[in-house]
């Protein structure tokens, strides 16, 4: 068997005295929608930004296709092919949505600011047409075409839920790490979102590892579920396997309904 | 027109003027496609081309003279090249709208015993799919986007591009074929069947022979011209007579450039990038752009309300003179155009319902030259039309062409009666429906079913359809669509039902205009949560009963409504309350609303509501809310005597 796409092995991560994870094994294999659940404060946002590199873990390692990049910078990993969103939506509210789109692109351009300004000898404008071809495959597949010059920041929640997405597929990554993509949105928007992750993981064949805490949503579309309480792995399998897990119904209910029950 | 007499014959069907064009304008846009954010233009020849590969690939698979093949989808380049190919081997098209149910795409695929679908995505391909063994006689599915369909493994399913190659492939080795296969179908052979509306039970086909389309077309060209310099945007549903006329007929003929907006929801800003010079939109939606700038304007700044009012009243002044202003046009209007797209527009019209006075005179104030047009689906479309000059806000003009007869059967007292229509290009019959077609028409003149009369000026005013004219208790006849109509033209109402017939007194289900009221609310800073918690706010009430009793000040004492309910939802195609075209299936709504509307006729002050929604998405809400009745003073003894009760 060929080693996982991303492994991390014993992964800990401590900020003084509290220890937000703790000896976390996992493995995501290429191709996979991958969802981290938990509680509140279960370490699930703390376990992603491990791996796309915002915190460093205290102990253990993270590899990405067969590298070691536990210690590796940030916008290094947004080179190697790990994109994500983010919980709190971060958009340049200022920016139209396909400025916005295009930052995303940013580590793909070669163009500099020197080389920019001579735009139409440098290349620069063949290049801008080239990048903006491939956003607006985006913003097809997203459905985003009405609102494409539109400011970021005077968008419905749900649209800038899209715009952010967006960006980070803009980053053409491997790896897609998304942190509550459905929350804060009504059904119809959920139905919508879902969709367009399966679409993303099946069709343009992005590994995607997804926070969420929908159940009908999470159970419906990924293919493993990894389950983190107190910063630890409680159970890891399939969607139904993890759902009828004693451990997990405890975590989630208490252990004195679990007794009543 | 350039081409002669004699040539003219020969050019009856639209694969045959596509050819022609394509020699003569080989160089010359005739399509423009929106993709990827970038317009894509579509030249005569190249057009010619795809037509000519699509249509030896459709002969390839066996599809041939007589067969039916039927398309799905927006309104795109690949449509018309679609359908111009199924004519070409001598199949008949059939358009289907694009948000049709699957209930209505199984009864029109079996009915006509379909044996091809091009649909565009994974959407429309469901539809067809879920068919099963209902659709026995369907060969090929052709689909152009790939989104989503690596799940299904239909052997019947086919990419629009492996179509294509497979036709490229049998032209480069018979080149002949395409030319002796057009040449063989004559304009008199049916090429097109359009769906009637179907307000009341399964739509009919209407048969259309092309060349008859053409000819119409061209008479229309003669009352209306239109030319290469023109711009046209194609907004109407394609599937409808209306659009097929102009984009197939008269875009043919005349070779004005046809532009797709890229998605429905961008296409105010497809507008204004294309600036077309003309422009047809249905009433909803030339109403939903007025309402649209009337909201806005509520949400502008101090100095550009005051601009906009004082230009409207400016405008106002120079209309009672027959004149436009051009101090109001540089104060406001010539802006408001540019932003809408609507600068380089020569002409627009508006057709299928009733456009509102109010938004007739909105858009002329504006400078936007809007016509009201008039027809049947049997009729080739449009068929009055109001001359430039003669814009009359309460008709719909005059015939196009001289040749049209139209006479009003059985006139009342007030000239008031059964609109018929001798027409010289009217269609074939309608499909495998004699009994149908014997009924429509008799003796070569066509029983429209509308309810009309003529004007002092001979311009027809239509007022409803026959069958909808209702009886009161008391024996007075009233027209529920006209009632309906100046409901409507309130910018606070979005649709209104009247019910009245073998009543005492006429009521009203009214649905408030969402973004126009909830707009008013933030203003008077009336809290809501929805759209059931909005229609039931006391205040709102008290604004459409304001609505309604300024519409009654107009009417008889007879004719005005007594009582109306603000529905707690809004109607919808979905749910079966309109159709396609968003007319009011009365039928559906008498029955769905039953119990409110007993309840209103009971005399009740209010009525307990416990139901389930059902959204697009198939999820389910519970509605539980208290409606109350409104009753207005009408004047009239019977309604007020309840009101005292």
């Amino acid at each position: 068997m060929t080693s996982p796409l991303l492994e991390l092995s014993n992964v800990s991560l401590q900020f003084g005295g509290v220890t937000a994870l703790s000896e976390v094994d996992l493995g995501v294999e290429e191709g996979e929608l991958y969802s981290i659940i938990g509680p509140n404060g279960a370490g699930k946002t703390s376990l992603l930004n491990c791996i796309s590199g915002r915190y460093f873990p205290t102990f253990g390692t993270i590899s990405f296709d067969g590298r070691d990049i536990t210690r590796l910078r940030t916008d290094k990993r947004a080179a190697i092919g790990i994109g994500r969103t983010f919980q709190n939506l971060a958009l340049f509210g200022h920016m139209s949505v396909i400025d916005n789109i295009l930052v995303g692109r940013h580590h793909l351009v070669r163009n500099n600011f020197l080389t920019g300004s001579l735009y139409w000898i440098g290349g620069a404008q063949k290049e801008e047409l080239e990048q903006r071809r491939e956003i607006e495959e985006i913003i097809d597949f997203l459905e985003i075409q009405h609102i494409r010059h539109a400011t970021a920041g005077t968008l419905p929640y749900g649209l800038r839920k899209r715009v952010e997405l967006a960006r980070a597929v803009a980053l053409k990554p491997k790896l897609l790490l998304l942190d509550e993509p459905m929350a804060g949105m009504n059904l119809e928007e959920k139905m919508d979102m879902a969709r367009y992750i399966v679409d993303l993981n099946d069709e343009w064949g992005i590994t995607i590892i997804m926070i969420e805490h929908d159940m009908a949503v999470v159970t419906d579309i990924s293919s493993r579920i990894t389950v983190l309480d107190f910063g630890k792995k409680i159970a890891e399998g399939v969607p139904e396997e993890v759902m009828a897990h004693p451990d997990v119904q405890r975590a989630y209910l208490g252990d004195d309904e679990l007794e009543e029950a | 027109m350039t081409d002669t007499t004699a040539g003219r014959d020969r050019l009856d069907t639209f694969p045959k003027l596509l050819r022609h064009n394509a020699k003569a304008f080989a160089s010359q846009v005739a399509l423009r496609e929106k993709d990827y954010g970038i317009w894509h233009p579509m030249t005569w020849a190249e057009f010619d081309q795809k037509v000519r590969t699509r249509a030896l690939a459709l002969r390839d698979l066996g599809i041939g003279r007589g067969d039916v093949v039927a398309i799905i989808g927006d309104n795109r380049p690949d449509w018309v090249i679609s359908e111009i190919a199924v004519h070409a081997v001598g199949a008949l098209s059939l358009g289907l709208y694009r948000d049709s149910l699957e209930s209505e795409v199984a009864y029109l695929l079996t009915h006509s015993g379909t044996a091809l679908v091009f649909a565009e995505d994974e959407e429309q391909v469901d539809k067809i799919l879920n068919l099963g063994e209902a659709a026995a006689n369907l060969k090929a599915i052709v689909y152009t986007d790939p989104r989503g369909m690596r799940k299904y493994d239909d052997p019947r399913l086919m990419k629009a591009e492996e179509l294509d190659a497979a036709g490229a492939r049998t032209a480069r080795q018979r080149p002949s074929l395409y030319d002796e296969m057009i040449d063989s179908v004559s304009g008199e052979d049916v090429a097109v069947l359009c769906t009637t509306s179907g307000t009341t039970t399964h739509p009919k086909l209407v048969m259309l022979p092309a060349g008859r389309i053409i000819d119409h077309a061209r008479k229309y060209l003669q009352f209306d011209p239109k030319g290469p310099d023109d711009q046209y945007v194609s907004v109407l549903p394609m599937p409808w007579i209306v659009e097929q006329v102009h984009v197939f007929g008269k875009a043919l003929l005349c070779r004005m450039p046809v532009s797709f907006p890229e998605e429905p929801e961008t296409l105010m800003a497809d507008l204004r990038e294309i600036g077309p010079t003309f422009l047809l939109m249905a009433p909803r939606v030339w109403e939903g752009i007025a309402a649209d700038i009337r909201a806005r304007m509520m949400d502008a700044s101090w100095f550009k309300r005051r601009m906009f009012a004082l230009a409207l009243s400016i405008n106002e002044k120079a209309a009672a003179r027959n004149r436009r202003s051009w101090l109001a046009d540089f104060l406001a209007f010539r802006a408001l155009r540019d932003r809408l797209g609507f600068s380089r527009l020569r002409s627009a019209g508006t057709g299928g319902a009733a456009l509102g006075p109010d938004t007739f005179r909105f858009f002329h104030a504006l400078g936007v030259p809007l016509r009201q047009v008039y027809g049947q689906t049997e009729l080739m479309g449009t068929y009055m039309l109001h001359r430039e000059n003669d814009v009359d806000f309460d008709t719909v003009g005059v015939v196009i062409d001289p040749a049209i007869e139209v006479r009003i059967e059985a006139p009342d007292r007030q000239g008031v009666g059964e609109i018929v229509t001798r027409h010289p290009n009217r269609f074939a019959g309608y499909f495998k429906n004699e009994k149908s077609t014997a009924e429509t028409m008799r003796d070569g003149w066509v029983h429209t079913g509308d309810a009309g009369y003529f004007d002092d000026k001979q311009h027809l005013v239509v007022i409803d359809r026959m069958a909808d004219l209702a009886v009161m208790a008391s024996g007075d006849r009233y027209s529920p669509q006209f009632l309906e109509n100046k409901l409507k033209f309130s910018s606070y109402v979005a649709e209104a039902v009247t019910l009245g017939k073998g009543r005492e007194y006429i009521s009203a289900l009214i649905c408030i205009r969402y973004s126009i009221v909830s707009k008013w609310a933030e203003r008077k800073q009336i809290p809501f949560t929805t759209y059931s918690d909005l229609s039931a706010n006391p205040a709102v009430y008290r604004l459409i009963r304001d609505e309604v009793e300024r519409i009654n000040a107009t009417l008889q004492p007879n004719q005005r409504i007594a009582k109306f309910v603000l529905l707690y939802k809004e109607l919808d195609a979905d749910d079966g309350e309109l159709t396609r075209t968003r007319k009011v299936r009365r039928s559906v709504i008498e029955e769905k609303y039953g119990q409110i509307i007993s309840a209103i006729y009971a005399g009740e002050p209010a009525i307990d509501i416990d139901t389930v929604i059902t959204f697009q998405d198939g999820t389910n809400q519970r509605i539980r809310t208290r409606l109350k009745v409104e009753t207005v003073e009408t004047g009239m003894t019977g309604a007020s005597g309840e009101q005292a009760a």
